[in-house]
């Protein structure tokens, strides 16, 4: 499902020496040849400290920045060639809801859908079947800056599968979120997996990892320090638990 | 419905259930501003007719009894004080017990008597421009002078006009309409432009840098819509505002005049009348309109693209802060030079072609070809500031500038 390779993205990034227009800036690499692949159907997990790059490396699969060298392919199909196709087959969602708050749930998902040109005959069966699973709807036409955090976590949750997309990326979903919030976080993440979707998450939750990922990859300083499954992680030293191998791996 | 269509529908919906865009773009321009300039005006002329009732004191300093001093005691509106020195004079006016002071020359009368010339010193502040104290007594020294001119001349057994060996019949040939453009089209001009940047600066910071800031932006590129459909969807927001706020200021310019014409016209003289008639000229609002809409699409796609590259909101307000005056400042210079022709060159520069044109366009004396030209240069602007908003929309950097 998803091939990356030698992902890599440089940026730009202020240093303590001053020029003419404020501090001289000074290339770095967020990410250096990163090498992994997640098998459809699974669910996979990007761990590690701040800074680390993975913000960077979801936003290179879900083609909303364009790598510096290396590339990811979608399906077989190349980000760098074809974002827009690799576009269409990816659910993103971040921590923050990023929602309109002068649209209402019904109007947001709508607005969703048809960007994506889904005819309102096959996107509206599946807003309701969300709305009812996610049982939101007494909410429907409320504005988006009258619901709670949890509700706003669930119309982002809807417009985000709403094309029925292949791919969900969810970066840092549950950071900044309150319990009810996470809750239904974790029981979305519960839920494409039963579907057999693919799915790719950062988080800094490693609880969530353990129960939930299929798949886990750490970084640290943009570069990959592990790959493998749960089991493999926990063979890394056997007299630990999750939280102790992790910190032991970003500290080396 | 395209991808760009349905972004616009959802911007526009989006924008215009914010309560400050309709303040903005509808009800200031219609109801707000056209009040504040009438209660401005309303003000302004209250001060100038009362101005006409009023009495003002005259400090006078005379080592004679003059018979100027009577015929300055004749007036109703001046009430004469004799004072004992030129010092105490000045202070008068100084200390604005006296709107005018007079000194007269201590030979004044003698020098009148024996046909020469005498010296009167007048003392004044010329700062209160509706006071009429210095005109009525220079109108009543203007008579003296005139009978004093009058009976040397018999004395001499001369006519006046051998003394006036030229005299000029002034005929001003200046029509109303050319009038009216004169005194309105820049103020006009200088309006609208306001009304379309205040009109389009707004969604531009909501749609660029607002967006950015809340995290929608993000979530609108992780969709596969097209930076070219972003920015068709954004821009078309941003100048349908900035329109609304010109054809609403329009309006609001438009309204009170046709009501003045409707119930008032006995009550205003004709000459005023003519003034407002000629601005209220179809072919002249439609003339200025069609410029409006390039110039609205400029500054619309200019503003995002200088509201996606701020980092933050507020960033945005600084940086449109400052483009602001680039944009009013050409609307500035044919109102404080009222004689400036349009000519080739000044036909390609933003908002001044369109000052000019307006004061053109109201006389009916407008250059076709140079309206062509200012019509084609702003579209060419339009199109160079579409594509410089499109770089901004399509460069990561930008959009991830954090």
């Amino acid at each position: 499902m998803i091939q990356v390779k030698n992902l890599s993205k440089q940026f730009k990034a202020p240093t303590e020496e001053k020029g003419l227009f404020g501090p001289k800036k000074k290339p770095f690499w967020a990410v250096k040849d990163l090498n992994f692949e997640i098998t459809k159907g699974s669910v996979a997990s990007i761990l590690g400290p701040n800074g680390c790059g993975k913000t960077t490396t979801l936003r290179m699969i879900a083609g909303m920045l364009t790598p510096s060298r290396g590339t990811v392919f979608v399906d077989s199909v190349d980000v760098r060639k074809d974002k827009q196709t690799v576009k269409s087959k990816i659910g993103y969602m971040t921590n923050n809801t990023s929602l309109y708050d002068r649209l209402s749930v019904i109007e947001t998902v709508k607005f969703f859908a048809e960007l994506n040109q889904i005819p309102s005959d096959v996107y509206m069966p599946r807003a309701e079947k969300l709305f009812d699973q996610l049982d939101m709807r007494k909410y429907l036409n409320k504005r988006i800056a009258d619901l709670s955090t949890g509700m706003k976590q669930k119309t982002s949750i809807v417009r985000t599968l709403i094309h029925d997309p292949d791919l969900i990326v969810l970066d840092e979903p549950t950071t900044g979120v309150d319990v009810t919030g996470q809750s239904v976080i974790v029981d979305l993440i519960k839920s494409i997996k039963d579907s057999g979707k693919t799915l790719i998450f950062s988080t800094h939750q490693l609880n969530e990892v353990r129960d939930i990922a299929d798949q886990i990859v750490v970084m640290k300083s943009g570069e990959k320090i592990f790959d493998g499954n749960n089991n493999e992680f926990q063979k890394l030293d056997r007299n630990k638990n999750f939280t102790e191998i992790f910190m032991e791996l970003v500290n080396e | 419905m395209n991808k760009w269509q349905v972004l616009l529908v959802k911007e526009i919906k989006h924008l215009f259930r914010d309560t400050k865009t309709i303040v903005q773009t509808v009800v200031v321009p219609t109801f707000i501003t056209p009040l504040l300039i009438g209660g401005i005006f309303w003000y302004v002329g209250s001060i100038a007719t009362e101005e006409t009732k009023k009495t003002y004191e005259v400090s006078v300093y005379s080592s004679s009894n003059s018979v100027l001093i009577d015929e300055l005691n004749k007036s109703d509106r001046l009430i004469v004080s004799q004072e004992d020195s030129v010092v105490s004079v000045i202070d008068a006016v100084t200390q604005d017990n006296s709107e005018i002071g007079l000194v007269f020359d201590e030979d004044f009368e003698e020098d009148l008597k024996f046909n020469t010339s005498a010296k009167l010193t007048i003392y004044s502040k010329d700062i209160d421009t509706f006071s009429q104290a210095q005109s009525l007594v220079l109108n009543i020294v203007d008579n003296y002078e005139e009978n004093i001119r009058t009976s040397r001349l018999e004395l001499l057994d001369l006519d006046e006009n051998y003394v006036n060996p030229i005299t000029i019949d002034e005929e001003d040939l200046t029509t109303e309409e050319e009038s009216a453009g004169s005194i309105f089209g820049a103020i006009l001009a200088l309006f609208f432009v306001m009304y379309v940047i205040s009109g389009s600066m707004y969604p531009a910071i909501d749609l660029g840098a607002g967006e950015k800031e809340r995290g929608t932006m993000e979530t609108l590129i992780s969709t596969n819509i097209s930076s070219v459909d972003i920015i068709i969807g954004k821009m078309l927001s941003v100048t349908s505002s900035a329109i609304l706020t010109a054809t609403f200021s329009m309006l609001g310019f438009a309204i009170p005049l046709i009501v003045i014409f409707m119930f008032y016209s006995d009550s205003i003289n004709e000459y005023l009348f003519g003034l407002l008639s000629a601005i209220v000229n179809p072919v002249a609002l439609l003339g200025v309109f069609v410029l409006i809409v390039p110039l609205s699409v400029f500054m619309g796609a200019f503003l995002l693209a200088i509201s996606v590259y701020a980092k933050t909101p507020k960033e945005a307000g600084l940086l449109l802060g400052n483009v602001l005056i680039v944009f009013i400042i050409p609307c500035y210079i044919p109102l404080i030079n009222p004689g400036l022709e349009l000519d080739f060159v000044g036909a390609l520069i933003p908002c001044y072609n369109l000052a000019l044109i307006t004061n053109n366009l109201i006389a009916g004396t407008v250059d076709w070809f140079l309206y062509s030209i200012a019509l084609i240069s702003t579209i060419i602007y339009c199109c160079v500031a579409i594509y410089i908003t499109y770089i901004m929309f399509d460069d990561e950097n930008v959009i991830f500038r954090s």
